[in-house]
């Protein structure tokens, strides 16, 4: 039964090719192919990460994105309400002191028109009492013998002078 | 064009067959009828030189080398294989060491010198060892020249087997140490799938069954052995000898600890007994499902004999095909069994509950 008594020889043989197999191989071969395939593996798991990441990034920067939209537009009607409110306060404004100055102007006109009565009652004053001098003087003049007849004159004179006014 | 393909790969594989048939016809009636048990070890067994493809009788000459009482003797294997005496050796027939060379002394006798001739097994653990490298330095000069790039074809396939043996085996079981020791059990594991895959190529440089000879699983199996108990850690002799049981059991009568020892030579045992029954018995059943051809023709004429070729051929494809499947699963076992005992003989020690 050759099959179930070992030979020494193949044993020995056998022994040698795979001593030698071995230290070939784990020398130069199996540390180098394991570390390379860790390092693939890692690689590869990086990857997936980093895609997975990017991928979230992605969805975020669109949401982000949505985000800013609306409230570049919630912004927009924001500043086109208050332009709107701007300008109708600049036209009340712009009313307000338009009725202001039309005031001053009148008062201004009213004020110029009493000076312009004062002063022209002043003249009249002045004008009146000049001709009653001159009427007195008139009246010393003509040697009146009574009072009637001086009142006469005046009042003649005063009638005269008014309807020359 | 494919079936155009296929019909001439039949054609070829049947006028085979028709050949075969009637070389083995002249044959059987050459040399009488059949000796089935004779066949089978002759096919099983070594043998000095090696057959080239589809002859019988024209063999590669292996140098012989054997030293006897008158020193060392180094020649080729075709001095002595027909039945020649070189250099007072020959090849002894019948008697104690059927089949081996013999020294033939002075009165006749015969006597076994140390025979560490390269016999056709020895030529054939070459081989696989060689294409071993091969294939390993294929993927390893894959990573060197093209860095992180995953790998095509041929050596695709190796990596996905390194990576199963490896990632999925050998690290799972060993942890930090896999780095370690995985060189040696990648190394395992290669040589024996490349040697029981190789044994199933009837033709030359396979054909030689390595795997099926006790001497080989015997070596790798010694070798193992010596791996697991020789980086055995101190907690791992400790259980050997003075292991966690009650006293009783260890103190006057040493039970546990013989027990212990006995498994420490079980272990390797049974990974040399597994590969080598598993890979012969594979090999023995397809030999006798072809002989069945010829002994059938011997017994009920050539009829009966072509029509057990065609069952006894469709027997033995199936039987290589789980052969092919069983030399995967052997190389397997043997390598992750190695894994875990070699990781069993690196226990820390114990924390309670494990």
């Amino acid at each position: 039964m050759e099959l179930f008594t070992p030979e020494f020889g193949l044993v020995f043989w056998m022994f040698v090719a795979f001593a030698c197999l071995y230290g070939i191989l784990a020398k130069f071969a199996w540390p180098f192919i394991i570390k390379s395939m860790e390092q693939r593996a890692d690689l590869i798991d990086k990857g997936v990460a980093y895609a997975q990441e990017a991928k979230a990034q992605l969805d975020n920067a669109k949401a982000e994105a949505d985000q800013l939209v609306a409230e570049a537009r919630q912004q927009q009607a924001d500043i086109l309400r208050d332009a709107a409110k701007v300008r109708n306060q600049i036209i009340e404004n712009a009313r307000g002191e338009a009725a202001v100055e039309a005031k001053k102007v009148s008062d201004a006109a009213l004020v110029s028109i009493e000076q312009a009565r004062k002063e022209s009652e002043k003249q009249l004053r002045q004008e009146v009492s000049e001709i009653a001098l001159q009427i007195a003087e008139k009246v010393l003049r003509r040697n009146v013998s009574n009072d009637e007849a001086q009142q006469e004159l005046v009042d003649m004179y005063l009638k005269e002078v008014e309807t020359k006014n | 064009m494919k079936k155009v393909i296929t019909a001439i790969i039949t054609l070829v594989i049947v006028a085979l067959m028709v050949f075969g048939y009637w070389r083995a016809a002249q044959h059987h009636h050459q040399s009488g009828p059949v000796n089935p048990k004779e066949i089978i070890y002759e096919h099983l067994g070594d043998a000095y030189g090696w057959e080239i493809p589809f002859s019988h009788d024209v063999r590669i000459p292996l140098p012989i080398i054997v030293k006897g009482t008158d020193g060392w003797h180094c020649f080729l294997s075709s001095s002595i294989t027909d039945g020649q005496t070189y250099e007072g050796y020959a090849i002894a027939h019948g008697g104690d060491h059927n089949g081996k060379v013999v020294q033939v002394l002075a009165d006749g006798s015969q006597v076994r010198p140390w025979d560490f001739s390269v016999t056709k097994n020895v030529a054939a653990i070459f081989v696989a060892a060689l294409i071993v490298a091969l294939m390993v330095f294929s993927v390893r000069n894959w990573y060197k020249k093209h860095g992180m790039k995953a790998p095509r074809k041929g050596t695709a396939l190796l990596e996905l087997i390194v990576d199963y043996v490896y990632t999925d085996t050998i690290r799972p079981i060993m942890g930090k140490e896999a780095p370690k020791y995985a060189p040696y059990l990648l190394t395992v594991f290669f040589f024996i799938l490349t040697m029981n895959l190789l044994g199933l190529i009837v033709i030359f440089p396979g054909g030689a069954n390595l795997t099926g000879n006790l001497a080989v699983t015997m070596t790798l199996a010694v070798i193992t052995f010596f791996v697991i108990n020789l980086t055995g850690t101190r907690e791992y002799w400790k259980e050997i000898f003075w292991p966690d049981v009650p006293l009783a059991l260890k103190c006057p009568v040493p039970m546990m600890p013989l027990i212990e020892v006995l498994g420490m030579f079980t272990k390797p045992i049974a990974l040399m007994i597994r590969l080598f029954a598993n890979m012969m018995g594979g090999h023995m059943v397809v030999l006798v499902l072809m002989l069945l051809i010829f002994i059938f023709t011997g017994m009920f004429g050539a009829a009966i004999g072509g029509v057990t070729a065609v069952f006894s051929l469709a027997f033995t494809l199936f039987m290589l095909a789980l052969d092919t499947l069983v030399s995967f699963i052997q190389a397997y076992v043997f390598t992750i069994l190695s894994t875990i005992f070699i990781s069993m003989a690196h226990v820390q020690p114990h924390h309670e509950h494990e």
